[in-house]
């Protein structure tokens, strides 16, 4: 069964058009990355299956209508919003009970007790949730979501603002998640993060689907993608020599495409021939990053 | 039915936590009120036969504090919420928009009942006696309350920004209820002024309210308990449409 089915789900606001006509099927245990850059209409897809968004389509998680299946849908659903959003006037520990008893969840206190921990947020349970720095508010948010143990879960930068650190061990609470049977579909705009934990990616942009396909399959084509080589030199002096290796120039610093890594002794010896002094050397390989520019250029 | 205990137990810890403001706050207005105009205006005719002005001034007092915080309650949670975007953590859960409304207008009813206690507490030694129609003052304050709880609902969810808010309260609220014959009675107006002032609904609550105590009403009252009760299903029903359609809180 699909933990996640989207049919042709459009959404406008007045005049524009946020979605056109997107569909989405995520299996049960999958772990998918939404990509966009802002305003492609990722939030807009996410407010719609969590139902603050009107729209016109099909929407189901775990196969309830999150329309008129609403109360089911919803129970096995759990969203971490992209805005920062918290109670004033609630510690982080009523937070979360609050947010238990909203979905029903029961006798959850060593859940929630863990959860707290894997949060890092145990020093501050008796805390108002206004004194939380913006990474403390953004786990607590994270630790809202998760209270009852949704079977699909959306993270919609969850790890925007949390410090290095941290994030490794989110990221890590998220693998285990996804170990533990649960379907997730993160967004974010570190694709590091995407390229470490998702099985999956979607791109979007202008609120259409632009690529479909298992991150393996996308970083085998970028793999097949040319590495660049840059290089910068002491006194800007460059090679004729290498000019039609050139791909870009800025100051003292020159990058060249680089057919293969064989290729670096030829580039090397002209360069030593020519009598030019290198400050740094530098090979980049395509990444994730660079498929998806690519397919954000081509539309 | 949990998801919605669960909301009004919020709410209702929402506003217990600052009772500086929002239940001390209104007891100490009434006493200085009650000090101020009624010590003045002791010697005024109430117009009523064997009602002293703070027997009369009283009740009035009461029901103002807790039409006015029953309208504070919803207006000023909802705007809160909107403002720091926890409201999406009530729309994404597992709770109907019905359940939704009035678990807020459950909440905002309790604090004018727990106000209108308090301040009773506060004033009644002034010179109030026992209440006389039991069912007249749970009626009129509960189902009074809903009307103005209702309001403040309405005016949470259409308002933007706190000012806006704070205009609904200024000039639609607060007229509606000083001019409700709080302080006066205005069945001693005579001509225009008194079609005016039968104008305002609010009158009939407090007139009903005081009704329970003194045992005497100006206005007819099956048609007081009628016209709020109408009243109130008029007022919520337009709330709860607001919220199940999500103007101003959806996207």
């Amino acid at each position: 069964m699909a933990a996640l089915k989207i049919k042709n789900v459009s959404k406008k606001y007045g005049q524009f058009t946020a979605l056109k006509n997107i569909n989405i099927e995520i299996e049960e245990g999958d772990f998918v990355g939404l990509l966009g850059v802002n305003g492609a209409g990722k939030t807009s897809l996410i407010s719609s299956i969590s139902g603050i968004n009107s729209f016109i389509g099909k929407i189901s998680v775990m196969g309830y209508d999150v329309l008129s299946q609403v109360i089911k849908a919803k129970k096995n659903l759990g969203v971490v919003p992209q805005e920062l959003a918290f109670d004033p006037f609630l510690t982080v520990y009523q937070t979360l009970k609050f947010q238990s008893g909203l979905y029903d969840a029961k006798n959850n206190k060593a859940w929630l007790d863990e959860i707290i921990q894997r949060m890092h947020l145990e020093e501050k349970i008796n805390s108002t949730t206004r004194s939380l720095s913006g990474g403390m508010k953004r786990r607590l948010m994270m630790a809202q979501a998760l209270v009852h143990k949704p079977p699909v879960i959306i993270l919609d930068e969850p790890t925007a603002g949390v410090d290095v650190e941290i994030r490794k061990s989110l990221w890590d609470f998220i693998i285990e998640l996804h170990k533990n049977g649960h379907t997730i579909l993160l967004t974010t705009h570190y694709l590091e993060e995407v390229e470490k934990l998702c099985n999956n990616i979607i791109m979007i942009d202008k609120g259409i689907i632009i690529a479909k396909s298992p991150k393996n399959d996308l970083i085998k084509k970028a793999s097949e993608l040319a590495s660049t080589l840059q290089i910068e030199t002491l006194n800007g002096k460059f090679s004729d020599n290498l000019k039609h290796l050139l791909i870009n120039e800025e100051g003292n610093v020159f990058t060249l495409k680089l057919e293969n890594n064989n290729q670096l002794f030829s580039i090397l010896e002209i360069l030593k021939k020519d009598d030019i002094c290198l400050e740094s050397i530098n090979i980049n390989r395509p990444n994730l990053e660079d498929i998806f520019l690519r397919y954000l250029h081509r539309t | 039915m949990q998801p919605f205990i669960q909301l009004i137990k919020k709410e209702v810890y929402r506003f217990m936590s600052i009772w500086i403001q929002t239940i001390l706050g209104p007891v100490t207005s009434a006493i200085l009120y009650q000090l101020i105009f009624g010590h003045q205006l002791s010697k005024l005719s109430t117009g009523i036969p064997g009602v002293s002005y703070a027997t009369f001034l009283i009740p009035g007092l009461v029901m103002m504090q807790i039409l006015l915080n029953a309208f504070g309650n919803g207006s000023s949670s909802l705007i809160q919420s909107k403002y720091t975007g926890n409201i999406i953590y009530i729309l994404m859960a597992p709770i109907s928009p019905f359940a939704i409304y009035f678990a807020y207008l459950i909440s905002s009813i309790i604090r004018g009942v727990i106000v209108g206690v308090a301040v009773f507490i506060g004033i009644a030694w002034f010179g109030v006696g026992l209440p006389k129609v039991w069912w007249a003052i749970l009626y009129f304050m509960i189902i009074g309350s809903s009307i103005t709880a209702g309001l403040g609902l309405i005016a949470g969810i259409i308002s933007d920004k706190f000012d806006q808010l704070s205009g609904f309260q200024s000039f639609i609220i607060v007229p509606l209820i000083y001019l409700a014959g709080i302080f006066f009675n205005p069945y001693s107006f005579s001509g225009v002024w008194k079609f005016i002032a039968m104008l305002d609904p609010f009158l009939y609550i407090v007139d009903g309210f005081r009704y329970g105590f003194i045992a005497h009403a100006n206005s007819n009252i099956e048609y007081a308990t009628i016209l709020v009760l109408v009243s109130a299903i008029l007022v919520n029903a337009t709330g709860y449409w607001l919220i199940k359609a999500g103007v101003k809180i959806k996207h």
